[in-house]
């Protein structure tokens, strides 16, 4: 069987606002089908790359290649992937069942009853069934997100990036909405981006990660969370995972110093 | 290559084999094929579903294949998916039938026009207790402001002045500028007709300071700063910004409109002032041009004809006008409920009313003026 090529390769690229440089040198790739986790703390740029590799932004430096699509930010024409914001991004003034034929009355030809077969399966898809004719105003945020994934993948779309999916949502909804991500990568067949920073979600869900650093300005860390967890020598990924302060680490002796960016770029380059 | 459901039968037992490209792109031609073939499945009760032609599918459809599933079923017939070597259509469209919730079909009938007047009428009376309620917030807010002044966020209020009052100062003067310019202009066409050019200079002052400066200063602050104000308080309301003041024991009103309705009755009579002097210099201007009435004629009948009376009865209306705007904007933008279209709802409604109540009062103190011979 042939190499697949990676869904999306990152290529040395360096994100940021005018002089002002969040991260730099970062190169990773995403494989077909799997579900590929950017982590890091707050502010260290997780959602400014993600709006690089959604193509709101325009790279500095660098490269983003997204298979059959080539680079976001050039890209026109039916989206080719899906987006899920943070708060669910559902217009307000539209039921959830308007939200989600949006994408279908811009695109497709698709209308009528067809359309709202397409509307309701997706719905249902999401367990939102019932819900079609509320708006966003009347329901909760666990059930935002969902309608958000559900008009995310109106069309169809083979790759879905995700903002801090679980964010705000409690326990149970935040496990509803992971089993719904691996229900998507596994009988959908739909390669995930994910950003976040909910460590049970990233065990349960990921197949891969990336930890990013605002320290060191770029990637500090890549592979499965749960080896990553068990393993890494790092210090800000070891505290990341196992959630423990670098202060009262440096008072045990365990950690010393935050990674330098030149370590950052052996890193990034190595791999 | 075209979308085709296959139907072959053979008593009661039939097999359907779906051809071609089942996806969004084609969900119009798929969704037709299957209803063709639904139509010529009467009478059978065993059916396969054969999808080995499948040239590719995607969620779209294998939701159409899905759904014909499921009606089958109902129905009571059986309908088998032959899986053959095409898992992932299997695996989509078990999906799809797994996830599937039964909805009441919509019971939304069309309006008749009379229940749209009634519906409309119903809410008349929600609506005027929404706005006396929040009169009555303003009424109590007044002397619990004197009682606990630290309650008003007096440093908003030179922001606020300078947002209101000097950054309109171009667009009010240059609407008054052009208000005294028309007055003139039609002063000199009219009573040139009596020979009365003379008198251009008085028509100019009374119709100008008495009624047209105010009136023409606060309807564009009502458009220009209704609109940002209930834009930003409707904004700060359905973001939770105004529970978030309350929940840390700040009055909105007290907080909010306060200022922004002092700042509104300070600002005003100052615009309204400059657009005065504005439109005396607008009226100079034009009736210098098409009239022969020389500039020293014009200033000294301007100078006799302006009287106290008549530059108060025209200043004393602005601050209430001021205050008017600032409390049908804070208001409304405090009325907002959900999300951006609710911030667009209350902004409109803001600016209507905020000019038509400017002009009504306007009206009103005309009227009261004239009965009271000022």
């Amino acid at each position: 069987m042939p190499l697949q090529r990676p869904h999306i390769t990152v290529d040395n690229l360096s994100i940021g606002w005018g002089a002002r440089v969040l991260m730099e040198h970062v190169t990773f790739q995403v494989e077909r089908g799997t579900i590929f986790t950017i982590l890091g703390g707050s502010g260290c740029g997780k959602s400014s790359l993600l709006r690089y590799l959604i193509g709101l932004e325009q790279p500095g430096a660098g490269r983003i290649d997204i298979d059959g699509v080539g680079e976001p930010h050039r890209y026109e024409g039916v989206p080719p992937f899906g987006v899920l914001f943070q708060s669910g991004a559902l217009f307000s003034s539209m039921t959830l069942a308007e939200n989600l034929a949006l994408p279908l009355s811009a695109w497709t030809p698709v209308r009528g009853p067809t359309a709202r077969e397409l509307v309701h399966s997706k719905l249902d898809l999401v367990g939102l069934g019932a819900f079609g004719e509320h708006l966003p105003g009347e329901i909760s945020g666990g059930m935002k997100k969902r309608a958000g994934i559900a008009r995310a993948l109106m069309l169809e779309p083979n790759l879905l990036f995700f903002d801090e999916p679980s964010a705000g949502l409690d326990p149970i909804s935040a496990i509803e909405l992971d089993q719904l991500i691996i229900t998507l990568s596994r009988d959908l067949g739909i390669t995930i981006v994910i950003v976040t920073h909910e460590l049970p979600s990233i065990f349960l869900v990921a197949d891969y990660c990336i930890v990013l650093d605002k320290a060191a300005k770029g990637i500090v860390a890549r592979g499965d969370p749960r080896k990553l967890r068990d393993a890494s020598e790092i210090p800000f990924v070891h505290n990341f995972f196992t959630r423990s302060s670098p202060t009262a680490s440096t008072k045990s002796g365990r950690v010393s110093q935050w990674p330098s960016r030149k370590a950052t770029r052996d890193l990034a380059s190595s791999s | 290559m075209s979308v085709t459901v296959r139907v072959d039968r053979e008593g009661d037992h039939a097999s359907l084999a779906p051809t071609g490209p089942f996806d969004l792109a084609h969900a119009t031609a798929v969704s037709r094929a299957v209803e063709a073939s639904e139509a010529r499945l009467s009478g059978c009760v065993l059916i396969d579903v054969d999808l080995a032609q499948l040239d590719r599918i995607d969620g779209a459809g294998a939701v159409l294949l899905a759904r014909l599933l499921d009606r089958l079923d109902a129905e009571g017939r059986a309908g088998c998916v032959v899986k053959g070597d095409n898992l992932e259509a299997a695996r989509l469209i078990a999906l799809y039938r797994e996830r599937r919730v039964d909805r009441p079909a919509p019971q939304t009938l069309p309006m008749s026009p009379l229940a749209r007047i009634g519906a409309f009428a119903s809410e008349l009376p929600g609506k005027a207790n929404e706005a006396l309620d929040f009169c009555g917030r303003c009424g109590v807010a007044l002397p619990k402001t004197a009682a606990s002044p630290s309650s008003v966020d007096w440093r908003s209020l030179p922001r606020l002045m300078q947002e209101i009052g000097a950054d309109a100062l171009l667009v009010t003067s240059a609407a008054n500028l052009l208000v005294g310019i028309i007055i003139a202009f039609l002063g000199v066409s009219q009573l040139g007709r009596f020979g009365a050019v003379a008198y251009v200079p008085e028509l100019v002052v009374v119709a100008h300071l008495r009624e047209l400066g105010p009136l023409v200063t606060a309807i564009v602050v009502a458009g220009r700063s209704g609109a940002g104000l209930a834009s930003e308080i409707a904004t700060m309301k359905v973001s939770e910004e105004i529970d978030a003041l309350r929940s840390m024991g700040f009055d909105p009103v007290r907080w909010l409109v306060v200022p922004r309705c002092l700042a509104l009755a300070i600002t005003l009579p100052l615009l309204t002032w400059v657009g005065d002097a504005l439109a005396l210099i607008g009226g100079l201007v034009a009736t210098s041009v098409i009239a022969h009435i020389t500039t020293r004629a014009y200033i000294q009948a301007t100078v006799n004809a302006i009287t106290v009376e008549h530059f108060l009865a025209g200043l004393v209306k602005s601050p209430f006008l001021g205050l008017a705007i600032g409390l049908i904007a804070c208001g409304q933008g405090l009325l907002a409920r959900g999300g951006a279209a609710a911030v667009g709802a209350r902004t409109t409604t803001a600016v209507v009313l905020a000019i038509f109540s400017v002009i009504v009062m306007s009206a009103l103190f005309t009227f009261f003026f004239a009965l009271m011979g000022i």
